[in-house]
C-alpha cells in the first residue's frame, strides 16, 4: 500500500513538473514579451537607448533572460580583485561609438564581448543618440550589455531549486560581523517581554530572527524555518512572493503594546515574530536604532483580516459542508421517491443549475439578498458575519445540485442490484435497505471527492469572489493573467496542480477505508 | 380413449375459429421476421409523444428565428444613437413614450442609446454560433479519439497521462494565452475552446466504451469472428447514440456559460456577445431604472441554455432504444 502510494505520488509530481513546464512554454515562449509593458507607466517616460535597456532590465526581472550590463562585468572584475579601483574607473566609461574607445577600454570591451559570446550570450552595443553636435539626447546614453534568453530547462531547474528554502545561520553575508552566529532556545519569548512562558527558537545569522514560536493566532505554533518560494510577484503584489500574497493577513492595522528588543515599549502594530535581517538598517534609520539591538528590523504588521487563502477557505469549507448536509439527504429522498413530485422538483432544480450560466444565478442570489437587506459586498472593516451569507449560498447552490444529481443516479443504479432484491425478500424494511445497504454502496464515489472539495476550497471561486468583492485567492490567477505577472501565474498553477495530485491520492485512500473491497495492492486481491 | 373424442360439429364453431391444416414449406420456415422497426422513426415517435417536448421545440424555433433572422430585419446599429444623450438608459416605459410602441423598445434602451431587445438578440446570435461550432468540433474529435482510447490499451496508457497533465493546466490560462497570441476574435475563441476541450469528452466516451466493450455479447461476437471495426460500428455505436446525444445536450449550454464566464472576467472576444453584454451592464444591476439592460441578457442566456439542455436531454432519452417499447 505504502509503496503503491509512493509510486502514485512520484508520478503525480512528474505530471506537476510537466504542467509547470507547459505553463512556462505558454507564457514565456508563446506570448509576445512586449505585452508585459502594457500596464507599465514607466516605459512611456523612457526614450532612445534608455528605453531599450529598461526593457531588458525588466525582462530580467520577469525571468525572460539574463542581462549583464558592461558596468556590472567591470565591477565584478574589481570585486574579484582582477583589476584595481583606478583601472575600474578608467575602463567603466566607454565611448559614444566603438571607434571613440580608448585603447584600454577597447581591450576590456573586447574581453567582455569574448567572455559572454563564448557563453552563448548576445552582446549588444548601442551608440549614443545625439541631439545636435555635442549634446546627448534625452535617454540617448551609449549602452553595452550582454543578454541571453533563458532556456526552458534552465528556468525549470532554477524554479524548482528555489522552491523550498531552509533558513540557516549562514544566510547573512559571512563577511559581516553580527556577533556569534547560532540558534538559541528560550522558554520565555522576549517578544512578550521575557516573562510569559512561551518557548521559541531564535537565530542569529539566519534570515528570520524567530524560527519557531507560539502565539495566540491559529494554529498557535508557527515556524519560519522552511519557506516556500512560489515566485516573486511583479505587478499583482509588487516584490512579494506568491505564497506570502496568499497567506499574509489583510485589512487594517491592529495595534497593541509591543516591547521592542531595546526595551522600549510602544503601542504599535509591528509583529516582532516576523523580523527578518536587513543589512545596515540600524545605521540607516534612527527609529530602528531606537527600537532594535540588532539588524533584524524588517517586520510586518498585525492586521485584523484573514489572508486571501483564509477567506477563500472559510467560504469554501462552509459552503461545501452545507452542500453535503443538504445535497446528500435530498439526493437520498429523491432516489426513494423516484418519479414522484419530490423527485420532479429536485430535477427541475438540477436542470436549472446545470443549464443556467453560473453568473446568472449568482447575480440572482445577489439581487434577492439585496432585496431583503443583506450586505452584498464584502467589507474587511465590518464585524458583521452576515456578509459571509450570500457568497456561501452562491457557492453551495451548484455543489448541492451536483451532489443531488450524482447520489440519486448512483442510488437508482444500485436499486436494481441483486443484493437489494435479496434484502427485500429477506424482510428488511425499505428504510433499512436504503440507509444501511444502498447508501453505503452509492456513497463511495461521493466519498472519493471529499478531500478534493476540502483542498480546493482554498483556491477560491472566481466569479463568486468577484461579484461579492471577497478579498480571496480565487481572483489571483485571473489578475495575474491580466497583469502579465508571469511568476504569479506559474506559482498559482503549481499550487493548483499539487493540490489536485494530493486530493486524488487522498480520495483513493479515503475510498479504500470506506470500502474494504477496494485495495491498491494487487496481492490483496 | 375413444369416448373422450369430441365431434367438432357439436361445438358450433365457424371455420375460422378452428385449427386448420397448413402446408409445410421448408424455405418459408427458415425466415425469421419481427415487427418493422426503424430506429430514427421510433426516436421521433417517442420524442413527440411528450407535450413538453413540442413546447420546447417551438421555443427553440422562436429563439433561432430571433437570433438569426430577426437581426437582418431590425437594422440594428449599436452606435446609431451614441451622440444623443436623451436616448440613453431608458426604461421600457420611457422608451415607448419617446419612440412609440414597437418591438425594439419593449425592453428599453441601453448605455449607448441602443435598443436592449435588439442588442440582446445580436449578442445571442454570436453566443449560439460559438456554442454550436465548438460543440460540433469538440464532439467529433472527442468521440472519435475517445472510441480509439477505449479500445486500445496502449493508447489508454499514453492518453491517461496526457489527460492528467492537461487537466491540471487551468483552461482560463490556455484560453487567455491563445487570445493574447492571436487576436481576440471569434475564430480564436473557437480555437481556444477546442484545443483542449475535446479531451474531457474523449475521456467520458472512453469510460463508456470500456464499460460496454467487455460485455458478454461483445465477447461472443468477438469469438464468432466479428472484426473490431464491425464491433465498434454495429455493436457499440448504437449503444452510445443516446449517451452521445445526452452529452451533446449538456455540452452546448456549457459553451454559452463558459463564454459568459470568460467575458465577465475580461478574457472574452471583441465581438459583442451575451457575456460581454452582462459584463458591460453589471453596474446597471442595482441602478434604479437601468435593470433591464442587465437582466435581459442574463434572462435570455438562461432561457437559451435551458431550452437547448431540455431539448437535448429529451432527444437523448428518446434515442435510448429501451424507451421504444
Amino acid at each position: 500500500m505504502v509503496k503503491y502510494l509512493f509510486k502514485r505520488l512520484l508520478r503525480g509530481l512528474i505530471s506537476v513538473l510537466i504542467v509547470v513546464a507547459i505553463v512556462m512554454i505558454l507564457i514565456y515562449s508563446l506570448m509576445n514579451r512586449d505585452l508585459v509593458f502594457s500596464m507599465d507607466t514607466v516605459l512611456s517616460k523612457q526614450n532612445n537607448n534608455a528605453k531599450v535597456t529598461y526593457k531588458y532590465a525588466q525582462w530580467e526581472r520577469f525571468g525572460y533572460l539574463d542581462y549583464v550590463p558592461y558596468a556590472d562585468y567591470i565591477n565584478e572584475l574589481f570585486e574579484d580583485g582582477e583589476i584595481d579601483a583606478e583601472t575600474r574607473d578608467n575602463v567603466v566609461k566607454f565611448g559614444r561609438k566603438a571607434k571613440n574607445d580608448s585603447d584600454v577600454v577597447a581591450e576590456y570591451v573586447a574581453k567582455f564581448t569574448e567572455y559572454y559570446e563564448s557563453r552563448g550570450y548576445e552582446v549588444i552595443r548601442l551608440d549614443a543618440v545625439m541631439q545636435g553636435k555635442k549634446k546627448v539626447a534625452n535617454g540617448g546614453q551609449q549602452a553595452l550589455f550582454a543578454t541571453k534568453d533563458k532556456t526552458l530547462l534552465n528556468r525549470l531547474g532554477t524554479y524548482f531549486k528555489n522552491l523550498v528554502s531552509v533558513d540557516n545561520i549562514h544566510y547573512v553575508d559571512e563577511d559581516l560581523d553580527i556577533g556569534k552566529r547560532g540558534l538559541t532556545f528560550t522558554w520565555r519569548d522576549p517578544a512578550y517581554g521575557g516573562e510569559k512562558f512561551s518557548p521559541a527558537i531564535m537565530g542569529n545569522g539566519t534570515k528570520y530572527k524567530y524560527l519557531v514560536y507560539f502565539d495566540s493566532k491559529f494554529p498557535f505554533f508557527h515556524q519560519n524555518l522552511i519557506t516556500i518560494n512560489l515566485g516573486v510577484s511583479y505587478s499583482v503584489n509588487m516584490g512579494v512572493d506568491v505564497f506570502d500574497t496568499m497567506t499574509k493577513s489583510q485589512g487594517s492595522y491592529v495595534q497593541r503594546d509591543v516591547v521592542y528588543p531595546s526595551g522600549v515599549e510602544e503601542f504599535s502594530a509591528d509583529d516582532l515574530h516576523s523580523a527578518t535581517y536587513m543589512k545596515d538598517s540600524r545605521e540607516a534609520n534612527s527609529l530602528n536604532k531606537k527600537y532594535y539591538v540588532d539588524d533584524y528590523t524588517n517586520v510586518i504588521t498585525f492586521k485584523n483580516g484573514r489572508s486571501k487563502l483564509g477567506y477563500s477557505f472559510i467560504l469554501g469549507i462552509i459552503s461545501s459542508a452545507l452542500a453535503y448536509f443538504i445535497g446528500v439527504p435530498v439526493g437520498i429522498v429523491m432516489a426513494r421517491r423516484k418519479d414522484k413530485l419530490f423527485d420532479h422538483i429536485g430535477t427541475v432544480y438540477i436542470v436549472f443549475i446545470i443549464a443556467v450560466p453560473s453568473l446568472a444565478y449568482i447575480f440572482l442570489v445577489k439581487a434577492i439578498g439585496y432585496g431583503i437587506g443583506l450586505p452584498t459586498v464584502f467589507d474587511l472593516e465590518s464585524q458583521s458575519k452576515l456578509m459571509y451569507l450570500l457568497p456561501i449560498v452562491s457557492l453551495s447552490l451548484p455543489s448541492i445540485a451536483s451532489l443531488m444529481r450524482w447520489l440519486r443516479r448512483y442510488m437508482i443504479d444500485q436499486m436494481n442490484s441483486d443484493y437489494v432484491k435479496f434484502a427485500r425478500s429477506g424482510g428488511l424494511s425499505e428504510n433499512e435497505i436504503f440507509t444501511k445497504h444502498i447508501l453505503k454502496n452509492a456513497i463511495i464515489p461521493i466519498v472519493h471527492g471529499i478531500p478534493g472539495t476540502i483542498l480546493f476550497a482554498m483556491t477560491g471561486a472566481i466569479i463568486t469572489e468577484r461579484v461579492y468583492v471577497v478579498p480571496g485567492a480565487g481572483n489571483l490567477l485571473t489578475k495575474a493573467i491580466n497583469a502579465y505577472d508571469n511568476s504569479v501565474i506559474v506559482g498559482v498553477v503549481l499550487f493548483y496542480a499539487i493540490l489536485s495530485v494530493i486530493s486524488v491520492i487522498l480520495g483513493d485512500i479515503l475510498m479504500s477505508i470506506v470500502d474494504p473491497r477496494i485495495s491498491f495492492t494487487s496481492k490483496a486481491r | 380413449m375413444a369416448e373422450n373424442l369430441v365431434n367438432l360439429d357439436d361445438l358450433g364453431m365457424t371455420e375460422e375459429e378452428l385449427f386448420q391444416t397448413q402446408s409445410h414449406d421448408n424455405v418459408e420456415s427458415e425466415k425469421i421476421t419481427a415487427p418493422r422497426y426503424s430506429y430514427w422513426r421510433s426516436v421521433f415517435r417517442v420524442f413527440f409523444k411528450r407535450k413538453l417536448n413540442i413546447v420546447i421545440l417551438v421555443l427553440l424555433l422562436v429563439i433561432i428565428i430571433f437570433a438569426y433572422i430577426y437581426p437582418s430585419f431590425s437594422g440594428f446599429d449599436r452606435y446609431a444613437n451614441i451622440m444623443d444623450s436623451s436616448t440613453k438608459h431608458l426604461t421600457p416605459a420611457a422608451a415607448i413614450k419617446l419612440y412609440g410602441f414597437n418591438i425594439h423598445n419593449i425592453l428599453g434602451r441601453g448605455g449607448s442609446g441602443e435598443s436592449t431587445f435588439d442588442s440582446m438578440w445580436d449578442g445571442a446570435r454570436i453566443s449560439i454560433s460559438l456554442a454550436l461550432i465548438c460543440a460540433a468540433i469538440n464532439m467529433t474529435i472527442g468521440v472519435l479519439i475517445g472510441a480509439v482510447w477505449g479500445f486500445s490499451k496502449k493508447v489508454d496508457m499514453v492518453m491517461m497521462e496526457v489527460y492528467n497533465i492537461v487537466g491540471n493546466v487551468p483552461y482560463i490560462l490556455v484560453i487567455s494565452v491563445l487570445v493574447l497570441i492571436f487576436s481576440p476574435s471569434f475564430w480564436t475563441m473557437v480555437f481556444a475552446m477546442t484545443v483542449t476541450g475535446w479531451l474531457a469528452i474523449a475521456y467520458f466516451i472512453r469510460t463508456q466504451v470500456i464499460i460496454i466493450r467487455d460485455r458478454e455479447y461483445n465477447l461472443a461476437s468477438k469469438c464468432l469472428g466479428t472484426s473490431t471495426v464491425k464491433i465498434a460500428l454495429k455493436n457499440i455505436l448504437p449503444f452510445m447514440t443516446s449517451v452521445i446525444v445526452t452529452l451533446l445536450a449538456s455540452e452546448i449550454p456549457s459553451y454559452i456559460s463558459s463564454e459568459v464566464f470568460l467575458s465577465y472576467i475580461g478574457m472574452g472576444m471583441s465581438e459583442i456577445t451575451l457575456g460581454k453584454l452582462i459584463f458591460k451592464a453589471e453596474g446597471a444591476m442595482l441602478t434604479p431604472g437601468w435593470q433591464f439592460e442587465f437582466w435581459s441578457p442574463v434572462a435570455i442566456a438562461s432561457i437559451i441554455t435551458i431550452v437547448l439542455y431540455v431539448a437535448g436531454q429529451s432527444l437523448g432519452d428518446a434515442s435510448d432504444p429501451r424507451t421504444h417499447m
